[in-house]
């Protein structure tokens, strides 16, 4: 089957699946479409860029609390608060960022775990602004996009648009040089790529498509709560990536279909050996990784120092 | 690159195909049984209130079902996993709704995922009876019609442990509270209502630790400065059993009075064994206490049925899980249906029923239940375990805000949405 | 605050913050030494600080009841930790040497909800409690002051691991082998050295002293389900702050978060939450190797 195609069929599948399905399926596409993005946007950063967060949970919360915020308090409507969500999530990526992309590694990781957490905190506490652990409730989208389908459709338009970007920022000039910069930093360095530059850029993009998919939940979800920047959820992303295969652009949106239905399959049957079953899912997954994966990551224990100090 | 969309693009519609095919045999279904989607925290921490909680509730459709039912039907519970997470009950609450066909939600046990559950059923039109979890905002603050309240809620349990507080001879007063919503609620009830009844109480120190703080050394220091005489503990579980056992040694109990809104349960107490806070006023469920079964003839049968059946002795959540059941079959009964509409009216007539241990109101105005309440002092009994005694019982219909006092809370949460 | 100037007062809380950091100092150390040698972050390190204590439970539930009983039962809890350690760290951690640290890490995450679950199962979801040995369970007298006796217990036998460990690390040729590990395993390995065998003997020695201090602090804290996660997170912060890789470091950083948590409620009670993850920030951003660590890892 040629690639285009495989596409087409597939679009066509997802285009008339509000007729062959109920309306609770439709919503768990709906949300495996947004864990897609999320995922997607992830792997721009890990699979592509080389650089693992443990905190993209913050960015996610960022666009969810923004979306939800501007609809509950501001009055504005959807169409107009979602967008604003990747905005923030961006700078607070932007924010964060200039510090993390400085280190490598494990200490990416942890800094990257460090801030997630106290934006967790902020909004746990900041009860006047974010309703703290009572969270926001009565997030609805407006009456045209309340039904399943019809919030289906916006969702798979919205995340459709998300997922042509980031493929393009992939297959672009950016893209390749950000390939370049984790397979061997020094050597792009010794080419002219500004290896900071591409990083932080590439963890700003990363974090404004998490930002939208956050927006996307929050009226999915009908509520926000603090815990969408708890580092649990940070782990989602990574998990779903990994399933999928952080080496292929679409990797993280089959691992998020799979992982979905597994879940849901799994957890209402024994929901006391979920956490058991997703804990060996990871471990299985890791240990059996293809070569191909071990090969990308081969580059990744790379050590860039930080700049020396002016 | 082209190889890999390939894979993925098959993989991808594979799946779906599977996604399909899982639905089309699972979509018809008949129904005689009345269904109710039960979702609560049924992995991880908080099992050790939902698995009793769940034994009770299931104790009483059986005896629901045995006695022929409701209106002829037999209840029936199909349970989800909230793993305590708001986002996922919601998730579960669409299944049940959408996909399962259930007549009824009900369930929570953290107060998050109480108010996320009632949202959404608002939005889907479907009556949810919030079961374990205690937020008064449920069907207060942010109370509609699509939700009734079938248990406790903090404002009475705090008010009447308020009201016996306020008859011991402290005047000066401190708190140790878990910094989240629930910690805030009970000592803002406590405080509020210990200064209605005895206006010369005073605040002397406010300690905030956060929600699963490991070591309050500091706090219990701070609180042996602060002059108190007496302190309210809005922690509980786990935390309070190593608050208490990292203040005792210090001798905090001596000095100052203990109230606690929850170690009286036997989920702290019996852990604490020899090291549980001697002479703390605390509410509690002592079914085992003899003046409770003088008063109460039904309860020790009903303790006996409850041990036979789960292995273990009951606790608070045994009988709030036993006393939910009866309590939708009952809201079902006198609407003669168990169409939405029919019973949310009934529920609005307020309706009263009898249980081993008391007499519990649905109240009508806003579909909230109104328990006994107890309070009690620890003690240790002839065996060396520590248990609850000088049993005062008293009835959440004597503190709980009246319709009028709901009436302006939920205009008020009104005017802040807007 | 006017206590602030009540010199035994200050001095029981300084006592308690070093006793609290004591306890953190065994988990703490188990996790830098891991890492600096394997360069792994085992997330799962406190799943083993959990595990060491439900055996502590369960060790003192069927042991006799006699004073003994529960030394013995602190002696025998880290022993079925380290166990522990050693079949994660050959059935499992070995198949993904060659892999990126990274991606060790990830599956000490997978581990930790394997773990939290058996737990689950195999001891209940009740919360368990650890009772102090009676010679130990009240207070003594610290400038007037009342001091938890156990805490004693622990001020005590915390200097004395500490140089144990010291000792172990800096006078024998285990040791040496395992500072040299952290400082660069390949040549070790091309010395000649066993360094598949080392990094097992060093997880199950970093797991023994989790399991160690779980045990430990069994009686200061409930016994229950997520107990893994407080403490986790904890630690982390310490051996950031001193430094991953870095026996010194870990004590030092230990000390710092025991006497911060002591005292930061009473002098910034608002922002304490937030204050330790915002100095692990600072750190990894000034100095991502900590005040004792190595710059290079």
């Amino acid at each position: 089957m040629r690639p285009a195609a495989g596409l087409g069929l597939l679009a066509l599948a997802l285009a008339v699946a509000p007729l062959a399905l109920p309306p609770f399926f439709l919503q768990l596409l709906t949300e495996i479409a947004i864990v897609g993005l999320f995922a997607t946007a992830f792997n721009l950063l890990m699979g592509f860029g080389g650089m693992v967060s443990f905190g993209h949970a913050a960015y996610f919360a960022l666009g969810a609390y923004t979306a939800a915020l501007l609809v509950k308090r501001a009055g504005v409507p959807l169409l107009l608060a979602l967008p604003a969500a990747p905005v923030v999530a961006a700078a607070g990526a932007l924010l964060f960022g200039v510090f993390i992309v400085r280190l490598s590694h494990t200490y990416f990781a942890m800094l990257s775990l460090a801030f997630a957490q106290i934006v967790f905190t902020v909004i746990f506490k900041w009860k006047a602004l974010t309703g703290g652990d009572d969270g926001l409730l009565d997030v609805w989208p407006p009456g045209l996009l309340k039904s399943p389908a019809a919030y289906y459709y916006f969702t798979l338009a919205i995340v459709g648009l998300c997922i042509v970007a980031l493929h393009a920022i992939v297959d672009s000039p950016f893209g390749y040089a950000l390939k370049a910069v984790r397979e061997n930093p020094r050597r792009a360095r010794y080419i002219g790529i500004d290896v900071r530059r591409h990083q932080l850029a590439a963890f700003v993009i990363s974090g404004a498509f998490s930002g939208v998919a956050g927006g996307l939940f929050a009226f999915y979800n009908g509520s926000v709560f603090p815990d969408f920047a708890y580092f649990t959820k940070s782990f989602e992303p990574l998990v779903v990536a990994l399933l999928g295969g952080v080496q292929s652009f679409f990797g993280p949106l089959a691992g998020a279909l799979g992982f979905k239905i597994l879940e849901w399959m799994i957890s209402r049957q024994w929901p006391v050996y979920w956490p058991l079953f997703l804990g060996s899912i990871v471990i299985v997954v890791i240990v059996l990784l293809p070569a191909g994966f071990v090969g990308l990551v081969r580059g990744l224990p790379w050590r860039t120092r930080p700049p020396a100090k002016a | 690159m082209r190889a890999r969309v390939k894979h993925a693009t098959s993989a991808l519609l594979t799946l779906m195909l599977v996604l399909i095919g899982a639905v089309v045999p699972a979509a018809a279904q008949g129904k005689p049984p009345i269904r109710i989607g039960e979702i609560n925290s049924y992995s991880g921490l908080a099992t050790v209130y939902t698995f009793p909680y769940k034994e009770g509730l299931l104790m009483a459709a059986k005896e629901i079902n045995d006695a022929g039912g409701v209106l002829g039907r037999p209840i029936e519970f199909i349970f989800r996993d909230d793993k305590l997470k708001p986002d996922e009950a919601v998730k579960a609450a669409r299944e049940l709704v959408g996909q399962e066909k259930v007549d009824f939600l009900a369930g929570c046990i953290s107060s998050g995922v109480g108010l996320a559950i009632s949202a959404y059923a608002k939005e889907a039109k479907t009556l949810y009876f919030a079961t374990h979890c205690q937020t008064s905002r449920l069907t207060w603050d942010d109370g509609h019609k699509y939700v009734a309240h079938t248990t406790n809620n903090v404002n009475q349990y705090i008010r009447a442990l308020a009201k016996k507080a306020a008859t011991l001879p402290y005047k000066k007063w401190a708190h140790i509270s878990p910094d989240y919503e629930y910690g805030h609620n009970v000592w803002e009830e406590f405080i509020s209502y210990l200064k209605q009844l005895k206006p010369d109480v005073q605040v002397m120190q406010e300690n905030w630790p956060k929600l699963g703080e490991t070591d309050h050394s500091s706090y219990v220091t701070a609180l042996l400065q602060s002059n108190a005489e007496a302190f309210i503990s809005a922690v509980w579980g786990a935390q309070e059993i190593a608050f208490v056992k990292q203040a005792r040694p210090f001798g905090l109990f001596e000095k100052v009075k203990y109230v606690s809104a929850s170690v009286g349960n036997p989920d702290e107490l019996d852990p604490l064994g020899k090291e549980a806070p001697v002479g703390a006023l605390t509410p509690g469920f002592a079914w085992y206490d003899e003046g409770m079964q003088k008063r109460h003839p039904k309860l020790a049968e009903w303790v006996k049925k409850y041990e036979t059946r789960a292995k273990k002795e009951p606790t608070l959540g045994a009988s709030w899980g036993y006393a939910s059941a009866y309590i939708i079959a009952e809201a079902i009964k006198r609407a003669k249906s168990a169409e939405t509409d029919k019973v949310i009216a009934a529920l609005g007539e307020g309706y009263e029923m009898e249980f081993p241990w008391g007499k519990v109101i649905m109240r009508g105005c806003d579909m909230q239940a109104i328990p006994p309440q107890w309070t009690g002092v620890v003690k240790m009994n002839a065996q060396g375990k520590p248990v609850l005694a000088d049993i005062e019982e008293s009835h959440g219909k004597d503190v709980i805000r009246s319709c009028d006092e709901v009436a302006k809370l939920r205009a008020l949460a009104a005017e802040k949405k807007k | 605050m006017s206590w602030i100037t009540n010199g035994p007062l200050i001095t029981v809380q300084v006592m308690s913050g070093l006793s609290v950091g004591m306890l953190l100092f065994l988990v703490s150390v188990g996790m830098s030494l891991i890492f600096g040698v394997t360069r792994i972050v085992n997330l799962a390190h406190g799943c083993f600080y959990m595990v060491g204590a439900y055996l502590m439970v369960t060790l003192v539930e069927i042991l006799p009841d006699r004073p003994w009983a529960f030394w013995v039962a602190l002696l025998l809890a880290p022993l079925g930790v380290a166990a522990l350690g050693g079949v994660i760290e050959i059935g499992l951690l070995r198949l993904i040497y060659r892999r990126d640290p990274l991606m060790q890490l990830i599956l000490t995450f997978g581990l930790i909800l394997v773990i939290g679950t058996l737990v689950l199962l195999a001891w209940g979801p009740d919360n368990k409690s650890v009772s102090r040995p009676e010679a130990l369970a009240g207070s003594v007298r610290i400038f007037g002051q009342p001091f938890p006796s156990y805490y004693v217990l622990v001020l005590a036998l915390a200097p004395l691991t500490a140089v144990a460990l010291w000792l172990v690390f800096y006078r024998t040729r285990w040791g040496m082998l395992v500072r040299a590990a952290t400082v660069d395993r390949e040549m070790l390995g091309a010395l000649g050295v066993n360094v598949a065998a080392l990094y097992t003997q060093v997880f199950v020695f970093g797991s023994w002293l989790a399991g160690f201090g779980g045990a430990l602090a069994a009686p200061t804290v409930a016994v229950a389900l997520g107990m893994d996660g407080d403490v986790l997170t904890t630690a982390f912060v310490v051996v950031v702050i001193g430094g991953l890789g870095s026996f010194a470091g870990s004590f030092i950083g230990a000390l710092l978060v025991g006497l911060l948590q002591s005292f930061g409620i009473l002098v910034f009670p608002a922002v304490s939450i937030v204050l330790l993850f915002a100095i692990m920030a600072v750190v990894l951003i000034v100095r991502p190797w900590g005040l004792l660590g190595r710059p290079d890892a």
